[in-house]
């Protein structure tokens, strides 16, 4: 279908005209988004999966707080690139190009991303295609984008110094500063989408968790809302009130780790081991309350497993006394200069550019894109909850970013305290599980994880996943990364990253 | 004896021309015997040198040989110093330049080229045996002349247009500056003989003198602010002559200078603080931009202007002394100054030696293409490695002795009462500190990235010196680390050497003991070159026998593994540091100083359709299918930027000028003519 | 600088581990032990039948109920099913020498072969057991493994105090950990690493995806474990591992357990089916 086109990159004159033959494929969505709209994601989904049928891809934007769903469906394979208008669609579009092979017409053959699929193979959930029969991946570069007298490659990854997630950063310079990064993340390409077909939805959510290790509450918490809508269930309010405890720790638990990670790279050992002790006790407190350390198998459709494990009072207390000196030491951080100087204005994400990519979470809180989907389209109890008013952030550097997450952190104990504050009063509960029958449709959830905003897509028939896409706010805004290093030299590449606090398993998925 | 000798030398640097002129490049024998003429002429020379030094205080006057009048030629102790250094290199560099002109491919031969290397050695040595001006001043406008045929031996590109251009103008200027300074002289004194300029009574015209004098000898050293014709004029010169062009004829510029200093007299303090700041200078930015060129020739030629300056502050010492009146401050510079010329010599030599076959093996000096060279061309490789440590001037080699002494010299500014010279003295301290760090830096570049890289092509090798060639190369290649153990026999030659400005005694005090220098002055700091040369190798086997001693043999069980890199699947291009970026700190950090341009620009084809990497690469909308970021960083030279355009500018403006002036009526230019006589007439009667 | 008294007035927060027991809180869910004396029950069956991973077999014949921990993703389903034959239970101590050791309670006792491991192993690493240099590598996890491994270095954890150290380059590396289900891409990053190893070396699988490829299995890209690509030494189960599990792991995998005896542990400790 794309053949000739890609063995004759000059040929741009067919191209052109197919746009005009057809209408322009999500015309909504480019208005909406040149409006001000919020690019939210393009997801692909299959007629049958695996099956030999159509597709059909959806452009999600958002606007006040408002989802909007566009439906295009791709004629002989092949549709007018949304990246033309929407910069942001431009890691959606390669990512579906791999795993699909749906040909966005308009731009260069899109360079390989999640699964550079070797040549002569069939995509793994191409129309026609086994997303079971093993695949290699096509590892041989792609050609440099940055040209110029003593320019060279430095790839640093997959396998890192320190450890880290699999993930390789291109960095094309000639010398010292970094004029273009690229992310090669198909390492780790898991293809955990494709294993969600057949499974019954409570499988799905623990399949969810392992979507995003560090962001599995929230990754559970918005598949499971995909299902409940579906379903129409009602989740009993404690139910709601023990996800917002652990999805709220979650957060906590990686806005620690963010710091953490800048002070180790900062050298501050006695804060490193302060605040990684700090770290070790939310995940403590977040094993004594269900188990696990990552909050698993807590979040199900219909509301969660069981109660937690400590009382409202226990709860109450390890919070406060957590909140109290995890503040003492992170302020004590803030007045550390040799620290803070290290990230003030290092990595600076323009708010141009946290615009162009549409960036979520805390990223896009310091560079100037404040939507929280907790507040701008509340779920569960975070409709009852109180919310903090965020305060503003400004500069778009690691160090607008840690204060942004500072002021969460606030916000996150302010809400777990109303929680079981609201749990203690409700005293007898009406379960913690509304039953969820077999389902059929499609519905989207979402949550504000860690690292902003997540979608879960799911398509079910009679209780089987027919499709699921976990759009991870990781894949979202790691998409945004190689624009962060305006004046930054390679020293600073740990403090950005680190700063970014992005999962490589959510984004290459 | 020396009369004879040094008619033998000068005859056969005249009977290679007459064979280059001759028979052309044709053939291989007439390639080289020019060159080997030259060698045997250099030899003759060397010999001239070494008798002459060692006969002093006699001096040789060889005048009636040519009879041409007494007292044209003589060869004195300072003389003969010179040419002992500069023709003793000159033999090694002339049997270079026998190997290197023997292959047919990979050469530019050009006719003519011999002959302005051989007209070149023996200018130098007219100027250096001249005993009167006219003589000296002939001497150095054919020194210029040679520069152009060796500058222009290349042609085709612009920048080679450029070099002959560069070279002559810098010539001419430092021809002229001379020539006004010498009838200053002799308009004063009533003679030509320049050994009789040293009645000239200080004064306004003194003071004029002295500035011209230093101003012309400073402009063939290279030195602020006449250095921007070395990093075009050098690279232009064909294969080893560059070598002739930095390590010898360069130095006649040093010859002047001391020369000069005892004739001369008390300078003004004014001269002296401006000598040492501009020497500063002159070092530091000749080794900030030797550090970020990417042309090997050119990393060479910026060095050469480093040591210009570093040479410049050792004399800025010397003349300290002089201006209050202290012999021992005027023997440190001078013994400072000799060694930093005797390193320079040798190191550029070497450095240009095997640069001219490592050029003509890789066609092309480009450091990202030289790659792994070392591992190519043997000889060659290992020959510049010791020219480009003695450059990094990392002990045990003769740059670091000679870079501790002229810091030691800087030292002993306490010792001095006037702010002025202890300003300029502390200020020429700092920046000379601060271009030996970024020396080290600059060689270690070439060196690990350049030098001793994974090769970057095929070997083929074919490059390599031949046997005269290697001979050559050894030679300098042990002098730049043998010589720094011999230094203690240096500085005794040198007491030989400088006894016409110096005295003996004095300049002997630079040893404490027959194997310890130390700055003159007793009890500052002391340093055995000699001894460095047994410790350093002595401890580094020491260090690994014990370890291996102590591990119990477990040192020396070597797990190896293949070369580990991040396990990356690999990326197009290069994929390791290249030199420019290596240099890139540099750019950024000094970027005041390098007026550092950077420039990135999306470049994008001509066939545009909409969107594609472009929205990674930051832009969207109608971008090109093959877009991709062209990423530019260039610098500037101060003097060139802020100095010779707008000279050259204002030049061209009053050319313009001049010719609208030039085509006039008649009428005009009889009144002009009015005009130009009445000011004459009111200037006589007012000098009256 | 307020940082030096900050760290001081915190006391000694490290584990005792593993000189002494650590008393890691009672609520942490460790591993799921397996009842051997009630065999085949309708509850048992019922708990397979609902295992997200198939990591419960009830072989048909003498109606044993067996718990592959290398599958196992410590959900829970089975104990809240059949709590007759499961339990949760709080050991971190699960990490095996052998993939089939994983799975409980073992087939036949053979001990012998299971000590010709041990023994083996042992002599590789004599030389490493004062100072292990670590390097980590990401075969394709969900990201929560390398959190665990990350905190080993943490204050409560603190693995440089038994001379273990994380090191940037695998040629400085003794040990390998190794996480993630073997995602397509990393099979040659991944081998890349060991091969780059200088002998003696040691191979820790860690976690259930790394030993199975735990909830995602195998797929296109999924391979469902490392063990085809790297000869793993020692495999440390869950979901992610607790750092104790990891650290478990790398003290049984260097010996360093086998040179101090421990107080209150047999010296099996650590061996599969013999938990505390």
């Amino acid at each position: 279908m794309t053949a000739g086109r890609d063995a004759h990159p000059a040929a741009g004159e067919g191209d052109r005209d197919r746009p005009a033959v057809q209408a322009i494929p999500f015309a909504a969505a480019r208005r909406r988004v040149r409006d001000g709209a919020r690019f939210c994601g393009l997801v692909a989904i299959p007629d049958q999966a695996g099956g030999g049928g159509g597709l059909g891809l959806f452009a999600i934007t958002s606007d006040d707080g408002e989802l909007a769903f566009e439906e295009h469906r791709p004629v002989d394979g092949a549709y007018a690139t949304l990246t033309s208008d929407v910069p942001a669609a431009d890691w959606y579009e390669r990512r579906i190009h791999d795993l699909f092979g749906i040909e966005p017409v308009g731009r260069q053959r899109p360079e390989p991303l999640v699964f550079p699929v070797p040549p002569g193979a069939r995509p793994p959930l191409a129309a026609g295609g086994d997303p079971s029969a093993a695949l290699a991946p096509d590892p041989s570069p792609t050609p440099a984008h940055v040209h110029g007298e003593g320019v060279f490659t430095i790839p640093y990854g997959p396998v890192r110094s320190g450890v880290f997630e699999s993930v390789e950063y291109l960095v094309e310079t000639s010398g010292e500063d970094i004029p273009h990064l690229r992310t090669r993340i198909f390492y780790k390409h898991r293809g955990v989408d494709a294993r969600f077909v057949g499974l019954d939805v409570d499988d799905g959510a623990l399949l969810a968790e392992r979507e995003e290790g560090p962001a599995s509450v929230a990754h559970a918490l918005a598949f499971s809302q995909a299902v409940e809508r579906m379903a129409e269930a009602a989740v009993p309010v404690a139910a709601q009130l023990v996800r917002v405890v652990h999805a709220e720790l979650e957060r906590v638990a990686n806005h620690l780790d963010t710091m953490v990670r800048h002070t180790e790279a900062a050298g501050q050992a006695v804060a490193y081991a302060v605040l990684s002790h700090h770290k070790e006790r939310v995940q403590r407190l977040r094993a004594r309350l269900c188990g696990s350390r990552f909050g698993r198998g807590v979040v199900v459709p219909g509301g969660v497993r069981r109660p937690p494990g400590l009382s409202p009072h226990g709860v109450l207390s390890e919070v406060g006394e957590l909140q109290r000196r995890i503040d003492q030491d992170v302020q004590r951080l803030m007045d550390t200069p040799s620290f803070v100087d290290r990230l003030r204005g290092t990595g600076v994400l323009s708010s141009d550019d946290a615009r162009r990519f549409a960036v979520v979470g805390p990223i896009g809180r310091a560079s100037g894109e404040e939507e929280d989907v907790r507040m701008s389209r509340p779920y569960g109890a975070y409709e009852r909850l109180g919310h903090r008013v965020a305060r503003r952030v400004e500069g778009g550097d690691a160090l607008a970013r840690q204060r942004v997450r500072m002021d969460e952190l606030d916000g996150s104990f302010h809400l777990v305290r109303q929680a079981v504050d609201m749990l203690a009063e409700l005293g007898e509960t009406g379960g913690w599980r509304a039953a969820i029958p077999p389902v059929s449709g499609r519905a989207v959830g979402w949550t504000e994880a860690a690292q902003g905003e997540l979608l879960s897509v799911v398509e079910a028939r009679d209780g089987r996943l027919a499709h699921v896409t976990q759009r991870s706010a990781s894949f979202h805004n790691l998409a945004a990364y190689g624009s962060a290093f305006p004046k930054d030299i390679f020293t600073d590449v740990a403090f950005i990253e680190a700063s970014f606090g992005l999962s490589i398993a959510g984004a290459a998925g | 004896m020396t009369g004879a000798l040094l008619a033998a030398g000068l005859a056969c640097m005249l009977a290679g021309v007459g064979v280059d002129l001759g028979l052309g490049t044709r053939s291989r024998v007439a390639r080289i015997v020019p060159y080997l003429l030259g060698a045997a002429g250099s030899g003759c020379l060397l010999a001239v040198g070494v008798h002459a030094t060692l006969s002093a205080p006699a001096m040789v006057d060889i005048a009636p040989l040519f009879d041409v009048g007494r007292g044209v030629l003589r060869v004195d102790a300072l003389a003969g110093l010179f040419m002992t250094v500069l023709f003793g290199i000159a033999v090694a560099v002339s049997l270079c330049a026998a190997s290197w002109a023997w292959p047919e491919v990979g050469r530019a031969h050009r006719r003519a080229a011999a002959t302005g290397y051989l007209a070149l050695l023996a200018s130098v040595a007219v100027v250096v045996c001249a005993a009167d001006a006219f003589v000296f001043l002939f001497a150095w406008e054919a020194l210029t002349v040679s520069f152009y045929l060796l500058t222009s031996a290349q042609r085709g590109s612009a920048e080679a247009a450029r070099a002959p251009w560069a070279t002559v103008g810098i010539g001419k200027v430092s021809g002229a500056c001379l020539l006004l300074g010498f009838l200053l002289l002799a308009g004063q004194t009533h003679s030509f003989t320049i050994a009789h300029w040293s009645a000239v009574r200080p004064g306004a015209l003194h003071a004029v003198a002295w500035v011209l004098v230093v101003a012309g000898f400073a402009a063939k050293l290279g030195t602020v602010p006449f250095q921007v014709w070395i990093p075009v004029g050098y690279p232009a010169a064909p294969g080893p002559s560059r070598a002739a062009m930095a390590g010898i004829a360069a130095n006649v510029g040093v010859y002047g200078l001391w020369r000069f200093l005892a004739v001369l007299g008390r300078p003004p303090v004014w001269l002296v603080v401006t000598v040492l700041l501009a020497g500063g200078v002159t070092a530091f930015l000749g080794i900030l931009f030797a550090g970020v060129q990417s042309r090997l020739s050119r990393v060479v030629a910026y060095s050469s202007i480093e040591h210009a300056g570093i040479i410049l502050v050792a004399y800025g010492v010397a003349l300290t002394g002089l201006a209050v009146g202290s012999r021992d401050l005027q023997i440190v510079g001078l013994v400072a100054g000799s060694l930093q010329m005797v390193a320079h010599a040798v190191a550029k030599s070497t450095l240009f030696c095997s640069l001219a076959f490592v050029e003509a093996d890789a066609g092309t000096d480009d450091l990202d293409a030289l790659r792994g060279v070392a591992r190519r061309l043997r000889w060659s490789g290992a020959a510049f490695g010791a020219g480009a440590l003695a450059l990094a001037g990392l002990p045990p080699t003769i740059g670091f002795v000679s870079e501790w002494f002229v810091l030691e010299a800087l030292m002993q500014q306490f010792r001095l009462g006037g702010l002025a010279l202890r300003l300029g003295l502390a200020g020429a301290g700092a920046l000379v500190a601060l271009t030996t760090g970024l020396a080290a830096l600059a060689f270690l570049r070439v060196l690990a990235l350049t030098f001793l890289g994974r090769p970057a092509r095929s070997t083929t090798g074919s490059g390599e010196a031949g046997p005269l060639g290697r001979a050559g190369l050894a030679a300098l290649g042990l002098g730049c680390l043998a010589l720094a153990a011999a230094t203690p026999w240096e500085v005794r030659f040198f007491a030989l050497g400088l006894a016409p400005i110096l005295p003996r005694g004095g300049v002997l005090q630079a040893l404490k003991s027959p194997w310890v220098l130390q700055p003159v002055y007793h009890g500052f700091s002391i340093l055995s070159p000699s001894w460095l040369w047994i410790v350093l190798p002595v401890a580094c086997v020491a260090v690994l026998g014990m370890a291996a001693l102590f591990s119990r043999g477990r040192y020396l069980r070597v797990r190896r593994v293949p070369a580990w890199r991040s396990a990356t699947s690999g990326v197009a291009g290069a994929s390791s540091y290249t030199a420019f970026g290596f240099a890139n700190p540099l750019r950024h950090v000094l970027g005041n100083v390098l007026a550092t341009q950077r420039t990135r620009q999306l470049q994008t084809a001509a066939l545009t359709t909409s969107g594609d990497e472009g929205a990674e690469l930051g832009v969207s909308g109608d971008v090109a299918r093959t877009a991709h970021l062209e990423s530019r960083t260039s610098v500037a030279e101060p003097f060139e930027a802020y100095l010779y355009r707008p000279a050259w500018k204002a030049v061209r403006t009053a050319s313009d000028l001049a010719r609208r002036l030039q085509s006039g009526s008649l009428n005009a230019y009889v009144a002009y003519m009015l005009v130009a006589l009445v000011i004459a007439l009111a200037v006589a009667a007012a000098m009256r | 600088m307020p940082w030096i008294p900050r760290g001081l007035r915190e006391g000694i927060v490290t584990s005792p581990y593993p000189r002494r027991p650590d008393g890691y809180d009672p609520g942490f869910f460790g591993h799921v032990e397996v009842e051997p004396s009630v065999g085949d029950t309708a509850a048992a069956r019922a708990a397979a039948g609902a295992c997200p991973t198939g990591a419960i077999t009830i072989a048909p014949h003498p109606g044993r109920v067996q718990l592959d921990r290398g599958r196992c993703i410590l959900c829970g389903r089975c104990v809240d099913l059949a709590p007759g034959t499961f339990r949760a239970d709080r050991g971190f101590e699960t990490a095996a020498f052998r993939r089939a050791a994983l799975v409980v309670p073992s087939g036949e006792p053979d001990d012998a072969e299971l000590a010709e491991a041990r023994a083996q192993l042992a002599r590789r690493v004599r030389g490493l057991r004062r100072s292990v240099h670590v390097r980590h590598v990401d075969a394709g996890s969900d990201g929560s493994e390398e959190w665990e491994i990350a905190a080993l270095t943490n204050p409560v954890y603190d693995v440089q105090r038994l001379g273990v150290f994380f090191t940037a380059s695998p040629k400085h590396a003794d040990l390998l950990l190794v996480t993630g289900l073997g995602s397509a891409g990393m099979g040659d990053p991944l081998r890349q690493t060991f091969d780059a190893m200088p002998e003696p070396k040691v191979v820790i699988a860690v976690g259930a995806d790394a030993a199975s490829g735990g909830m995602v299995g195998e797929g296109y890209a999924a391979r469902g474990g490392v063990a085809g690509w790297v000869p793993v030494d020692v495999f440390v189960p869950g979901s992610p591992p607790s750092p104790f599990g990891v650290l478990h792991g790398i003290v049984a995998a260097v010996g360093l357990l086998g040179s101090r005896p421990r107080e209150g542990a047999p010296d099996g400790a650590g061996v599969p089916g013999t938990p505390r």
